[in-house]
């Protein structure tokens, strides 16, 4: 468990660290693709957070539903500008309020502990 | 098992320090930066003036075509003009012109050698005119009296005791030079019982030389078109 915590530690440090230092730069054009991505890749990491602490946790589930989430609120968000539609904003409040439900139930279990 | 979720986790965890660092840089970014809105706009905008540009790009190439022909063209065109204009200013008189023909001198006959009134032996304006006409008879194709070229309307006359010629005085000895085929002039004026001998009957002393090359001068006055207007041309 610790170890697990940690590794996810050093993951994200070095992740940050090689991100802030590739010298290439994003064009504006996607960087609102990347935010929704962002957004949604933190929404399934509190949710296998929550998954863990709720002692069903599938490895298989977290990984496929962290990465198909990011394209798929990406992609979703292109498709939507290229038809009109701000898809982008369903996919903010849909991953926004999974979010805050996640970390609520997260807050839960901590404090029954 | 326990490598898999390690492995997976740390995947995971590189990943999203990775979008969430680059989206932080770019998202540092935007205030400096002009906003997506903006950015779009423009980006339309210069779409839209790229292909105004190129459809320009191709109008001035095509203008350009044509103007390198016109302008091969418009040498030719002009040196047709120019050939001719050339040839309207040789008939109107305009130019000096040069080639074979005669020479005809008249002069009046010296008084010391005739005892007879001064009047009756100068050379007249009329002996002048048939000279011409039959120079023009005989094919002169430029004619000059004295310098003064004689054109569709010179006139020659008689003005008190001198001869005008293109309104301008002249006086004895008279030259005429005509530029044609010199033995058909010769002939024409040396004719037996023609108007030379008349002449000479007259007392005017005529001379006729054929010249290989002589030069008549071109028109040198104004000429003066009021009231003579061109009809238009049917077709």
């Amino acid at each position: 468990m610790w170890a697990g915590v940690l590794l996810a530690m050093v993951g994200l440090t070095l992740g940050v660290i090689v991100g802030l230092n590739v010298p290439m730069v994003l064009p504006q054009v996607y960087a609102q693709y990347l935010g929704l991505g962002v957004l949604a890749a933190l929404d399934s990491v509190f949710g296998g957070i929550r998954a863990a602490l709720e002692d069903h946790y599938d490895n298989h589930i977290f990984v496929t539903g962290f990465f198909s989430n990011i394209l798929l609120a990406a992609g979703l968000a292109y498709i939507g500008t290229k038809l009109g539609v701000p898809l982008s904003t369903a996919a903010v409040v849909a991953f926004g309020v999974r979010l805050f439900q996640n970390l609520a139930i997260i807050r839960r279990h901590l404090l029954k502990k | 098992m326990n490598k898999t979720l390690y492995i997976s986790i740390a995947v995971v965890s590189v990943v999203l320090g990775l979008m969430v660092a680059f989206q932080f840089r770019t998202a540092g970014r935007v205030d400096s930066g002009v906003p997506i809105d903006r950015v779009q706009l423009l980006t339309t905008e210069l779409k839209q003036i790229e292909k105004e540009y190129t459809t320009l790009l191709i109008e001035a190439n095509d203008l350009e075509s044509k103007l390198a022909q016109a302008e091969k063209g418009r040498p030719e065109a002009s040196q047709a003009v120019q050939k001719e204009l050339q040839k309207v200013r040789q008939i109107a008189g305009m130019t000096e012109l040069e080639g074979p023909g005669v020479e005809v001198t008249l002069a009046p006959i010296k008084k010391e050698d005739l005892q007879a009134g001064e009047n009756l032996f100068t050379v007249r304006d009329e002996d002048l005119l048939r000279v011409i006409n039959e120079l023009r008879g005989a094919g002169a194709e430029a004619l000059a009296i004295n310098g003064q070229r004689i054109i569709s309307n010179s006139e020659i006359r008689l003005a008190g005791t001198f001869i005008d010629v293109n309104l301008t005085r002249i006086s004895p000895p008279y030259s005429v030079l005509a530029i044609g085929a010199p033995d058909q002039l010769e002939s024409a004026l040396l004719i037996k019982g023609g108007l030379v001998d008349t002449m000479r009957n007259w007392g005017v002393a005529v001379n006729v030389a054929k010249k290989e090359t002589l030069t008549v001068p071109a028109y040198k006055h104004r000429i003066h078109i009021e009231y003579a207007k061109p009809l238009k041309e049917e077709k």
